[in-house]
């Protein structure tokens, strides 16, 4: 008891020390604070407050001066009722369960292929990272050309099949979303392989040898030795897909312009088409802001679930 | 149980032989070393008992039957890495359970084994913590619970030891001693530490550069090495070894040592070195048997190493240079001052200059 008495004078120095060290810390970094609260916290504030109310920038007013077109929650409430919203928000959400999910699947598919040495391994892994680096606008054009009813995709069936075939992909409302996620799949595949494959490769080899001479299948190995060691950044993986995926846009824009009529109108379009066509500024705001919350909570999910993953 | 018997052994990575030539037969739940530096063909040897590597020559037999052609997972062999390769992401009792569940042992008789081997590994009171963060003595016990519970014939060790600080080494060998005795299968060790070949092993096989040098009971080999490189190998220091002249003293045959002085050989060693062609001799003696003496050998001290119970003192004379073990209790001689020392008849060794083996005493 006196050792813990005679102890309380020194710690309670050592913590108004450490408190003063922490004090002088947070004003040599203030002004850098102060800058980054203000790069993330300005636009945010901006846009909450631009869509309480109706302004544009046709309307002639400053954006400060917004409040005279205050209209309170008048965007939030139209946004839950507008069908427009909600359906490109289903669509976006579609092609993320689709895209993502084989994307996944191919790329652990080929990064189990190239994490054992072959012949032409090299050419064969360069070749397959090229889609990646193609510009997306670019992409986009390849598709539209490819797609085309006179185009290759066609032509292709056509020799399998031996009759002419003459699909309107890019028309047809249900067939262009298709070929749409069969672009994205195509240019975003490699990414996944490419991340999959460097988790692969640092999960230990003595482990699966240890596995293999305890007499564990191929199956049985990957199943419990290599995914389970390759949680987190299979997590890492998924979530840049899925996050990207949200915010798909160039290739597909390009490729339908989000026609026919709305049959590929993802968020992004939709939101593109609402600022630069019909001008509703302050409706976009609103739009934005329920996607970033949305867009926020899934982040904040899967950080957590990787940071439990690497506990476990 | 399993005799396993190398015979012609070899193994060639393109131009580079790892090993060439190894005839070695480990007996029924003998344990045996492989000792020798990095580099000497030690972990090539054992990789390719486990299966890992296909020998590019010879063959290797469990119990009379070749196994070359035997997949690693097939041949029953345990293996215990360097690192132990448990798997962190899971518990220690799903660690244990690993090898059965692959095995498609029913639930009931697997929870069985396992209780019954945590119990005699005193895993029992952390069965189901992860095996992430355990101590290194406990993640040794695990990953030879983890092989030894498929009741393998054979067990292949690959320097456990050597990720772990001096201390608390001690503890592991006695602890890994005891655990080969109550397995009782044959253990094949892999080390470059000869203390802790020296201190478990049955017998141990010294190789160095692809080749097996000598294989013997750790006396055998501590008081008769093969050659030059097992003399200097063995022992912490390892053996004095000095250039001499025999030189015909009456009827005698002594060694003289350029500087040192000479010592006269006993009756056991003139046969051996009447044989040589050559006056030029190399002779040997362990650091440990030397003795202050009034009259023998005489070497400028360097300096005095104090190691506690013991006292090493390394000592020089033109190009020679020895070290002497003492206890610390004797009186230690002087550095930078000549020291007087003698070595018994029965330290000497001698060894062939030009080939570097032995002269005599070699075990069979």
């Amino acid at each position: 008891m006196t050792e813990v008495t005679t102890l309380m004078p020194a710690t309670k120095k050592a913590e108004t020390q450490a408190n003063s060290a922490a004090r002088l810390g947070l004003w040599l970094t203030l002004p850098a604070q102060l800058l980054v609260l203000f790069i993330a916290l300005f636009p945010i504030l901006m846009q909450v407050y631009i869509s309480l109310t109706d302004w544009s920038p046709l309307d002639g007013i400053p954006w400060w001066r917004a409040y005279e077109l205050w209209i309170g929650l008048l965007n939030y409430t139209d946004l839950m009722a507008d069908s427009r919203f909600w359906g490109a928000l289903w669509r976006t959400l579609f092609v993320m369960l689709v895209c993502v999910p084989v994307q996944f699947l191919l790329g652990l598919g080929l990064a189990v292929l190239f994490v054992d040495d072959f012949r032409g391994k090299r050419v064969l892994y360069s070749t397959l990272l090229v889609p990646m680096m193609v510009v997306p606008a670019v992409a986009g054009y390849m598709f539209f050309m490819l797609f085309q009813s006179g185009g290759p995709v066609n032509d292709l069936l056509s020799f399998f099949t031996s009759e002419p075939v003459r699909i309107a992909w890019l028309s047809d409302p249900d067939l262009a979303l298709i070929a749409v996620m069969v672009a994205d799949i195509w240019q975003w595949t490699p990414l996944m392989f490419l991340i999959l494959l460097a988790g692969m490769i640092s999960v230990p080899q003595d482990q699966q040898m240890a596995a293999i001479l305890l007499g564990a299948s191929w199956w049985r190995r990957f199943f419990t030795i290599v995914l389970p060691r390759m949680k987190s950044i299979i997590i890492i993986a998924l979530a840049i897909r899925v996050i990207e995926i949200f915010k798909i846009f160039d290739t597909l824009f390009i490729m339908t312009g989000g026609g026919p009529g709305v049959a590929t109108e993802t968020i992004s379009v939709y939101i593109y088409k609402v600022t630069q066509q019909e001008l509703i500024w302050s409706y976009v705001a609103a739009i934005a802001l329920a996607i970033l919350i949305v867009l926020s909570v899934v982040s904040v999910f899967a950080i957590k679930r990787m940071q439990r993953g690497q506990d476990g | 149980m399993s005799e396993i018997a190398l015979e012609n052994l070899g193994k060639s990575f393109g131009d580079f032989t790892a090993l060439a030539d190894m005839n070695l037969t480990i007996a029924n739940g003998e344990f045996m070393a492989l000792l020798g530096p990095s580099g000497c063909g030690k972990s090539t040897t054992m990789n390719m008992i486990a299966g890992m590597l296909r020998p590019s020559s010879g063959t290797i037999k469990f119990n009379g039957l070749d196994v070359v052609d035997v997949p690693m997972a097939k041949r029953g062999v345990g293996f215990v890495f360097q690192n132990y390769a448990i798997f962190t992401h899971m518990s220690v009792r799903e660690n244990l359970a690993y090898g059965l569940r692959a095995q498609g042992v029913r639930a009931g008789e697997m929870t069985k084994r396992v209780q019954a081997f945590a119990e005699l590994l005193q895993l029992e009171p952390m069965l189901d913590r992860p095996a992430a963060g355990l101590s290194v003595n406990i993640l040794q016990r695990l990953a030879i619970g983890r092989s030894a519970i498929l009741e393998p014939a054979i067990f292949l060790l690959d320097e456990p030891l050597s990720n772990v600080d001096a201390a608390f080494r001690a503890v592991m060998r006695s602890e890994l001693k005891s655990l080969q005795g109550q397995f009782g299968q044959t253990m094949v060790y892999v080390t470059h530490d000869q203390l802790e070949a020296m201190t478990m092993a049955d017998r141990i096989a010294v190789m160095d550069h692809g080749k097996l040098l000598q294989v013997g009971t750790p006396l055998e080999i501590y008081n008769n090495p093969a050659d030059t490189f097992v003399a200097r190998f063995i022992g912490a220091p390892g053996m004095n070894i000095l250039n001499g002249r025999l030189t015909q003293q009456a009827d005698t045959v002594a060694v003289d040592l350029p500087g040192l002085g000479s010592v006269a050989l006993p009756p056991a060693l003139q046969a051996a070195a009447a044989r040589l062609t050559t006056p030029d001799v190399l002779v040997g003696f362990r650091p440990e048997q030397i003795n202050a003496a009034k009259a023998g050998l005489t070497m400028h001290v360097g300096f005095v190493e104090r190691i506690g119970a013991r006292t090493i003192v390394h000592m020089e004379q033109g190009a020679a240079s020895a070290k002497a073990v003492l206890l610390s209790e004797v009186e230690t001689p002087k550095a930078r001052k000549d020291w007087t020392f003698a070595v018994p008849d029965d330290a000497i060794r001698l060894l062939d200059p030009v080939t570097g083996q032995a002269l005599v005493g070699r075990p069979n």
